[in-house]
């Protein structure tokens, strides 16, 4: 079977979505799962009146089951109680759907998770002591880089006092404080590849140079953590780890800037 | 879909057999069927067609006739070379060199080559996708007995700098072979020019039949053979010849070297204005692969908050063919290591969209699918929790 070849009513849910959106205001909870690094991430909202769900929205960035089975579960979930909506499984989904394709299955497949962390989110927040907030590490002191120092002079920056070493160049820059932001902002001006690493959820900075950030065509790069530093004879990938999937992937950059 | 045409733009992936091809090949299934082996009149008819295909072939990239062998594919091509170069040359070096960016056969090829034993070097390219050749330079060591790399990329079309790659193998003993298929009726093709001493090309890129390929092997570059039986083909490629499929690629060479530049100019064409109307009307699109050194018929482009695979089902809801260097589609999961080696990140290697125009293409097939573009990314991006307009 193709990865591709889908079912009439999986592909009509794909045409068609039902429930595209976000929903506001009161007894009203979100979900969230998946990541852009791995092609999917979606958003289930639900609304809640007397332990019942009323109301579902999605929005999905993913292929075309991650669309239908989004589309699917608010569907299903509608009219459902929070009981009932936390047993609806991935294989209730794809059976409604009429099947998927099985490389599907567990790659696109996310919906209903999302589903059960709105839920989790919406019971949470009668009671806030129940679920511990979920914190990354992020501020390791004993992270090191491998390869920062072999490095240096050979693709690794201390500082872009010398912006013309990163012409045409595919640059990484870690964010470490607002000088790493300007920088960033600053190489703009010789290539159009600059890419802003942090471990943090967002780039917490100023709001000028938020804004500054937000129009340029810095690809910022969040929940990230740069490992270690890789090539023959001088920077040519680096390896990076992302915090929220736990997981490890190469970058290929030809300089990286690591300002103290 | 009505009475709406059927537009197909991924020529890179698989092309039609041009008819004229087929008309010349027919004769071959039924008067002409001869083995080439054999000794008697139909078998000498066989032999003529075949000796005339060789001929014609070899003069399609300069080269004599005896340096071309017949496979059953360019896959076929590129395992000979490697495999068949390794395998020959191995009391001289185990070091193999490729590129980051190499088509898949290669790829594995080379993967397991590395399990025999073989040491593979791999060549960064640059944001473009086209192959550093101070890094290259670099890597090559005194056990180095092979360099491969694409005379072209097979996505984002990218051409690689051939001739200096052949001429830095060349000073150092080093054979150069090059997997010409994405280039194909695309660019002139020149082994002596270019110092390309094993070169892979299909039937089928050029509008001939499937499952035919040619290993051109430039004299005292000569590998094992990896398909042992009869003999034929100097004993390096055995197995009874399909007469009618070599003639179909002799046939698709004729029309090609009559029909290349005018052909090109008309993808030129498309291209440009593929590239310059997405571009200036699509808000957050970006163009992958090289501005000037690329295929003529390649587009390539990447959309932030969009993915592949939701992109090329809209694209069939809408009678329109078209390629993605999404995971979503692929056997792996994996995305394309292509767009992957010039920088990208998966999240921008997923939102990718591969535009291959080709000979059966019409000017409103190109309006059709920059009429269709536009609506198919808005409805996609406003289901996307990820995009976020830039405001430029």
């Amino acid at each position: 079977m193709k990865s591709t070849q889908y079912s009439e009513k999986t592909l009509d849910h794909f045409r068609n979505p039902r429930n595209v959106g976000v929903l506001e205001g009161e007894n009203v909870a979100s979900g969230r799962v998946g990541n852009p690094t791995c092609g999917d991430l979606m958003e289930v909202f639900i609304k809640v009146e007397d332990e019942k769900i009323v109301d579902a929205k999605f929005r999905t960035f993913g292929c075309g089951s991650a669309i239908a089975t989004s589309s699917m579960t608010t569907e299903m979930a509608i009219g459902m109680t929070l009981e009932d909506a936390l047993e609806l499984t991935r294989d209730d989904v794809a059976t409604e759907l009429d099947g998927l394709p099985p490389i599907k299955m567990h790659c696109s497949n996310l919906a209903a998770d999302a589903l059960h962390e709105a839920i989790k989110a919406y019971r949470a927040r009668d009671s806030p002591d129940e679920v511990a907030p979920k914190t990354a590490d992020y501020e390791d002191p004993t992270c090191v880089i491998i390869g920062q120092d072999d490095y240096l002079d050979k693709g690794v920056f201390l500082d872009v006092n010398d912006l013309e070493d990163f012409t045409d160049q595919r640059v990484l820059v870690l964010h470490t404080g607002d000088e790493s932001v300007e920088s960033a902002l600053e190489l703009t001006s010789q290539t159009d590849r600059v890419v802003l690493l942090t471990p943090e959820k967002e780039i917490v900075t100023n709001d000028t140079l938020k804004t500054e950030l937000e129009r340029s065509s810095v690809k910022v790069i969040t929940e990230s953590r740069l490992l270690e530093i890789r090539g023959e004879f001088e920077v040519e990938k680096v390896l990076v780890h992302n915090l929220d999937e736990d997981e490890q992937y190469e970058l290929f950059v030809d300089a990286v800037v690591i300002i103290d | 879909m009505g009475d709406v045409k059927e537009v197909y733009l991924d020529y890179q992936s698989s092309k039609p057999v041009d008819p004229r091809v087929i008309d010349g090949m027919l004769p071959y299934f039924h008067e002409r069927f001869g083995n080439a082996s054999a000794l008697h009149h139909v078998g000498d008819v066989a032999t003529e067609a075949l000796d005339e295909s060789r001929r014609a072939i070899a003069d399609y990239i300069n080269a004599d006739h005896d340096e071309i062998v017949f496979t059953s594919g360019a896959t076929e091509a590129n395992n000979l070379a490697l495999i068949g170069y390794a395998m020959k040359s191995k009391r001289k070096g185990n070091h193999i060199i490729i590129s980051e960016v190499e088509h898949i056969s290669i790829r594995n090829i080379a993967k397991y080559l590395e399990r025999q034993g073989f040491e593979i070097s791999r060549v960064p390219v640059d944001k473009y996708g086209r192959v550093n050749l101070r890094k290259l330079e670099r890597r090559i060591r005194d056990d180095t007995i092979l360099i491969s790399v694409q005379f072209a990329n097979n996505e984002i079309g990218t051409i690689q700098p051939v001739a200096e790659i052949g001429t830095l193998a060349e000073e150092r003993g080093i054979a150069f072979h090059s997997d010409a298929v994405a280039a194909e009726g695309l660019v002139s093709f020149d082994v002596k020019r270019d110092k390309i001493h094993l070169m892979s090309l299909s039937s089928n890129d050029l509008y001939g039949p499937r499952g035919l390929g040619v290993l051109y092997m430039k004299k005292r570059y000569r590998v094992n053979p990896i398909l042992i039986g009869g003999g034929q083909e100097r004993g390096l490629r055995s197995g009874t010849e399909d007469i009618a499929s070599i003639i179909g690629m002799k046939l698709a060479i004729d029309i090609m070297k009559k029909e290349m530049s005018t052909e090109v100019k008309r993808f030129e064409g498309y291209r440009k204005k593929l590239i310059d109307t997405v571009l200036a009307e699509i808000p957050d699109s970006y163009l992958n692969g090289h501005p000037t050194e690329r295929l003529a018929s390649n587009a390539h482009f990447r959309f932030d908050g969009v993915e592949g695979e939701a992109l090329l089902l809209s694209f069939k809801d809408k009678g329109i063919s078209v390629s993605t260097g999404s995971a979503c589609t692929s056997k792996t999961l994996e995305p394309s290591h292509t767009l992957i080696a010039t920088g990208l990140i998966h999240e921008e290697a997923h939102g990718s969209l591969q535009l291959t125009p080709g000979r059966f293409n019409e000017d409103e097939d190109i309006d059709r699918v920059l009429e269709v573009l536009p609506d198919v990314l808005a409805r996609i991006r406003k289901m996307s929790p990820i995009y976020n307009p830039k405001t430029r």
